[in-house]
This record gives structure tokens, C-alpha cells and sequence, in this order.
């Protein structure tokens, strides 16, 4: 895989800062570019994906930040979006969000989250849905890049705590 | 700054999906936060929660209200409140100061004349100043 810039994806909420990943040679980060293929008002899932964009957004985004309640599904380094339902509690998993869409991201802290792309979970493993099984590897390519350049210091949290920079304070960043 | 295609998807989605969503993620941190303070775990809860299954197929089974019979079951289990309906302003209101007793009673002029006209009755020639009556 070449290298990758970390852009500033969304800052509009009061909680969380997302950034998504550029490929080099790319013109569309990699999230915009899954929400771009998905968007489609005649999909089934439309709802379901306008529900991921609402979560994403506004309760984490704005209100709650990125809280473990809604980080509960993860492979290694990686997490997926919607949180995992509590099928064990009945009650609650009614309330829950289960649908097949998957955004992958990494979380750096509360207040700072890196999305990745995703897409349709159409079988019970992931490594039976080609599409997303790609974008899992991919992701966790990516994460392990910006973990590795986080642990190094080449990646800083700057001090307000929202914003990453290089180790030079730059806002430009390649991983 | 944000992307123009999650402005295009969250301008599209309906209200009530953002309210689901808004009131989906409140429960679950609100659950969360009281299953953390109480020290359950959700095995605990399930556990409980799972003594009356005819209740639950009988919610599976299409009971329109299984949502809030859900979280009533769940309030009860937990012990705590988690929907909270919000109160309407009391056209009547009064304040208790000790042994006083004080009533304020509003009385909306245009609205009497109204449902007096709506219902048939006879409009008063005159009508009179009722506000503030203590």
C-alpha cells in the first residue's frame, strides 16, 4: 500500500473530531467515498444508512463523543460502526441498531476518530462478504500505520486535545 | 468543515429517524451508565429479564407496543427511570407558601369567545377581566 494523508474529514460537533484517509493518487477520502457508493434512495437500507450518518454525526460527533458504548464492535486494531447489539438483553437489543451496513474507523481517543470505508455485511463472516472483507484488510493496514506513527510520535493529539499534527505541528499528515 | 455527500444524507434524513437515532443513543448510554453503577453485568440482566418468555413471544408476536413495554420492564428490573414524558405547563397553577394556599388562574379571553362561537353559545356582550383572580 503507498502512503496516505490523514484528513480533517468532520469538525463541526462539540465532541468528536473524525478524519478519514486520502490515498495517494485519490481524489475522495476513503469514507466519502463509501458514503458516495452507498447513498442511493432507492437501496434498502437507506434508512439504516441515514441511522449510521445520525449516529456517526450527531451522537458522537456532537453529543457524546467516542464513548465505548458505541465502540463495541472490533477486530484487532479496528472498529466497526454501528456498536454491537446486546443480544443478550432482549429488551435492549430491540432498541438497538442492527443492520448490515459496517464503517470501519480507529479510535484515538474520545475526542478523535479516524473513519475508514466500509460497506454491506451480506453473510454471517466478514470474510465471506468480498466487498467488505477488502475494506476490513485495508483498515486494518490503515490502522496499524497510524499506530505505529502515533507510538513513534511522527502523529501528535495537539494540545486542544481535537486536532492531530505531525511531529512538526503541521496539520498535513502522511502516514 | 464537512464532506458535501454527509450533508446531502443527513439534509435527506427524515426527523423521525433522527429522533430514533438521538433517543436510541441516550438509552444505551443511560442503560450502560446504571448496569455499570449497579454492577450487573448483562448476563445478570438477561437472566432476569428472561423469566417470563410467554411476554416476550407475545411482544415478537407484533404487539405494537413492545417498545415501551421493553423499557417499562427494563425500568422495573433496574429500578430506574429511563423515559422520562415531559409535563405540560398547568393552565391553572398555584403556589402553597405554609398554611396560604394561593391560586393563579389565567383566563384567555380570545379562546372563551372562540369555543363559545365554535360550540353555539351566546357570545357575552361584555366580557369581563378575569386575570390574575387571587
Amino acid at each position: 500500500m503507498n502512503s496516505f494523508e490523514l484528513k480533517l474529514w468532520d469538525d463541526e460537533g462539540a465532541k468528536c473530531t473524525f478524519y478519514s484517509v486520502l490515498q495517494n493518487g485519490h481524489s475522495e477520502t476513503e469514507t466519502d467515498k463509501f458514503f458516495s457508493r452507498v447513498d442511493n434512495p432507492s437501496h434498502s437500507f437507506q434508512e439504516e444508512l441515514q441511522m449510521l450518518v445520525q449516529l456517526l454525526i450527531d451522537s458522537i460527533g456532537n453529543k457524546y463523543g467516542a464513548i465505548d458504548d458505541f465502540f463495541t464492535r472490533n477486530e484487532n486494531l479496528v472498529f466497526a460502526l454501528p456498536p454491537r447489539s446486546r443480544s443478550k438483553i432482549f429488551e435492549v437489543s430491540l432498541l438497538g441498531l442492527n443492520f448490515p451496513w459496517r464503517l470501519y474507523c480507529y479510535r484515538i481517543s474520545e475526542s478523535i476518530v479516524v473513519l475508514f470505508n466500509g460497506g454491506l455485511k451480506e453473510s454471517q463472516r466478514v470474510q465471506e462478504s468480498p466487498d467488505l472483507h477488502f475494506k476490513f484488510q485495508e483498515a486494518q493496514v490503515f490502522a496499524s500505520k497510524i499506530e505505529e506513527a502515533l507510538s513513534e510520535g511522527m502523529i501528535v493529539v495537539a494540545a486542544d486535545g481535537r486536532t492531530l499534527t505531525d511531529y512538526q505541528g503541521n496539520p498535513e499528515i502522511i502516514c | 468543515m464537512r464532506s458535501k455527500i454527509i450533508k446531502k444524507i443527513l439534509d435527506e434524513t427524515p426527523e423521525e429517524t433522527k429522533i430514533f437515532v438521538a433517543r436510541y443513543a441516550e438509552l444505551v448510554v443511560l442503560i450502560n451508565s446504571i448496569l455499570r453503577e449497579k454492577g450487573y453485568t448483562q448476563k445478570m440482566l438477561a437472566d432476569k429479564l428472561g423469566k417470563q418468555p410467554s411476554e416476550i413471544h407475545k411482544w415478537l408476536s407484533g404487539d405494537h407496543n413492545f417498545t415501551l413495554r421493553s423499557l417499562a420492564k427494563l425500568e422495573a428490573e433496574l429500578g430506574e427511570t429511563l423515559l422520562v414524558v415531559p409535563k405540560r405547563a398547568s393552565v391553572n397553577d398555584f403556589k402553597q407558601c405554609g398554611s396560604t394556599v394561593t391560586y393563579k388562574v389565567t383566563v384567555n379571553r380570545e379562546e372563551i369567545v372562540r369555543r363559545n362561537t365554535q360550540q353555539g353559545w351566546t357570545q357575552p356582550a361584555k366580557i369581563q377581566l378575569l386575570a390574575n383572580v387571587g
